[in-house]
């Protein structure tokens, strides 16, 4: 499983991306290890209380969460997760 | 008088003859300002049919009711003319501080008219309005001619202008205001160099009057507040428009090699992350702006070296992935010369994008390219293109035309990513359904801003919907379109409404303006806005048929990537649309929908 982060949560995960051997069951079990891995800087900005913050958008090979299971879409050893916040342009 | 100046200028080019008339209030209560109170006036005074390079056609140049006042980002202006690019209806709005300068000066509207026998430009201070010889200026880039403006006229004079490409007629030619700035889509530039109009400077010492301080100074202060509590707001400031980059890329969604592609494996390169981190030197922001998404850039490499702003999203994108180039520096350049030139970047870097994809269906041949190659991912070619474009040289003379005619030339107008022959923004409408129904629609041809659903669709705002579905998407294209033509009409910048929603605007403009407001009045005010540009295209010719997007985004499906084997599914949306605006199936509005929005007789000749 690969895991891609992206604008303020660069500096928070300590990387751009990595490839990640051991793959939870759900985006909520990752965020949980990512969470204690990282640090209280990155679990307060993303799954504050080991809850989504709603600034986050998850991707999941491309999709929000929020349009497959949320927080419990399920994870395989070849899925892509992206891990952004919420931003804007035009 | 309150909210609005009261006066409105109008300067015949070919007689030299400036006038001065009241602002009709009825209207400018109907259809607020800038936008709205400038296709009203455009579509009262010009026969729709006329050619948009003759001197019968108008360029109206419109601030707003909030340009000037301390709302938020209230900094905008729109330029309305018919667009030579497309035919129809050109509303092209810039930022900066230009617009709240004409507000200053007094005035509610400047429209210019005729054709001036010699290169001219106007010199504005308070009541005094001047036409002045411009022939030293003519062939001037446009740094170089703020410049020599501001030290003939004042050194605090904000400077509207053209670059070559504008005085060339390149159909894809911007105004440019204080050098960085765009009125960017259509060709407004065209427009104004068939009218041998250099520039318009202005200084203004005049207050705006308010008609309710307190009401007004209340509601301003509600609304920064929530601006600044928006962290999408807070993002922009951060990395700038560019942030975009990246997820869209991940949705598999970012147009790559003319929309033959939805992924830019290294896209990253290209973002705001990256930008931020090598070519940034400050974020800006414009006249009164909570946000500053702007970018002050620098290149140091010798190759492109040079100071200027931008790239944002569209430019980054389409002269990066759309062309297969990932060289941050090179895209910053072309930025830069876009600016320089006097161009609209999203159809400069597209332009190239559709040359590219001739060239290497072997459709522009070698011998026409002057030596330049130019397969996908060639940087250097690119930033050619770029400067050879604005001065029509070379290949150049032919992208000076757009993609569609130029793609046209060649026999294969398939190969334009337009609609309405102008092209068609960041977001590929195969994985994202609603952003295509807005392309197709737009009046001012393929346009992602004035429909913004990428904010529901991809962002995360609102009610977070699904990109791939097409379930209510028309009914959220109508409400973007219509909330954007309000607030576009009342001068103020779009991202406003990342924090605001219609009741935070209809509290500021009745505190301003004394008219009292609703959301839903607001609102409404955008619909008719909306209405009365369409009717003005139906003027010109166009038609449903119009109302289309480019084969290869209806039938190819997306190759690869995450939003692989997804096609526009347009001709499901349409109809719904349609009903939804209370149009006929032929895309006409009913006289009892104009009639609901105080538009009736409007409908004649349509």
């Amino acid at each position: 499983m690969e895991v891609r982060y992206f604008a303020d949560i660069r500096p928070l995960a300590g990387t751009i991306e990595e490839a990640r051997t051991s793959v939870p069951p759900t985006v909520s079990d990752l965020l949980a290890v990512l969470s204690a891995e990282k640090g209280p800087a990155f679990e307060n900005r993303v799954f504050p209380g080991g809850k989504l913050s709603d600034t986050m958008i998850i991707l999941v090979n491309g999709r929000n969460i929020l349009h497959l299971n949320g927080v419990q879409t399920p994870l395989n050893p070849d899925d892509v997760v992206a891990v952004f916040p919420m931003v804007a342009g035009g | 008088m309150n909210g609005w100046s009261g006066t409105i200028a109008r300067i015949n080019l070919t007689t030299g003859a400036i006038t001065k008339e009241r602002t009709n209030l009825k209207d400018a209560a109907l259809f607020l300002g800038a936008r709205g109170l400038g296709v009203k006036i455009f579509s009262d005074e010009v026969d729709a049919t006329v050619d948009p390079l003759s001197p019968e056609n108008k360029l109206i140049f419109v601030p707003g009711p909030f340009s000037g006042t301390f709302a938020p980002s209230a900094g905008r202006y729109h330029v309305v003319t018919k667009g030579p690019l497309t035919g129809a209806i050109a509303g092209s709005n810039s930022g900066g501080s230009w617009g709240p300068e004409l507000r200053y000066a007094g005035y509610d509207a400047l429209i210019f008219e005729g054709k001036a026998e010699k290169p001219v430009y106007v010199w504005i201070k308070d009541d005094r309005i001047e036409l002045r010889d411009a022939t030293h200026l003519w062939g001037k880039w446009v740094p170089e001619t703020t410049e020599a403006l501001r030290a003939e006229t004042d050194e605090d004079a904000k400077v509207a202008c053209i670059g070559p490409a504008g005085e060339k007629q390149v159909l894809i030619a911007a105004i440019m205001n204080e050098m960085h700035r765009a009125a960017g889509r259509s060709g407004v530039g065209a427009v104004m160099g068939s009218k041998n109009l250099k520039a318009v400077a202005v200084v203004g010492t005049k207050p705006i009057k308010v008609a309710d301080p307190k009401a007004f100074e209340g509601a301003v202060q509600a609304a920064r507040k929530k601006i600044a509590a928006n962290p999408v707001a807070q993002g922009l400031g951060a990395y700038g428009t560019e942030v975009l980059v990246n997820i869209l890329n991940q949705i598999g969604s970012l147009p790559t090699r003319n929309f033959r592609e939805g992924y830019f494996p290294t896209a990253d390169k290209t973002g705001g992350e990256s930008l931020k981190a090598t070519l940034l030197v400050r974020p800006k922001g414009c006249f009164s702006c909570v946000i500053s998404c702007g970018r002050v850039t620098k290149i140091k490499n010798p190759k492109y070296a040079g100071e200027g702003e931008g790239p944002e999203y569209e430019a980054g994108w389409c002269m990066g992935a759309d062309c297969a180039i990932d060289n941050l520096e090179a895209i910053t350049k072309a930025n830069h010369l876009c600016n320089e030139l006097g161009m609209d970047s999203i159809s400069m870097g597209a332009t190239v994008a559709c040359a590219m994809d001739l060239y290497e269906a072997g459709l522009i041949p070698k011998e026409e390219t002057g030596g330049l190659d130019l397969h996908f991912g060639n940087a250097d070619t690119m930033v050619a293109l770029t400067r050879m474009t604005g001065l029509r040289e070379g290949l150049g003379d032919k992208l000076a035309l757009g993609s569609f005619r130029l793609a046209s030339l060649y026999g294969h107008p398939e190969y334009s990513m337009t609609v309405k022959k102008q092209e068609i923004p960041a977001y590929d409408p195969r994985g994202v359904q609603g952003i295509g129904l807005e392309y197709a629609t737009c009046n001012r041809g393929g346009c992602h801003v004035k429909g913004y659903t990428i904010a529901v669709e991809v962002l995360g705002q609102g009610p977070n919907l699904d990109p791939r579905v097409i379930t209510a998407k028309p009914f959220w294209v109508k409400l973007f379109q219509d909330v954007t033509a309000a607030v576009d009409a009342a001068g103020g910048c779009i991202f406003g409404t990342f924090g605001m929603d219609v009741g935070d605007y209809a509290a500021m403009l009745s505190g301003l303006t004394g008219v009292q407001y609703t959301g839903d009045s607001f609102l409404q005010a955008g619909e008719r806005i909306w209405n009365l540009e369409r009717l003005f295209n139906l003027k010109a010719g166009l038609t449903k048929k119009d109302d289309t997007l480019p084969e290869r985004l209806l039938n190819m499906a997306v190759p690869e990537g995450p939003a692989k084997g997804m096609v526009s599914r347009l001709s499901e949306m349409l109809p719904e649309y349609y009903q939804l605006r209370g149009w006929d199936e032929d895309g006409v509005p009913t006289e009892k929908r104009l009639e609901e929005l105080q538009l009736a007789g409007e409908l004649v000749g349509a």
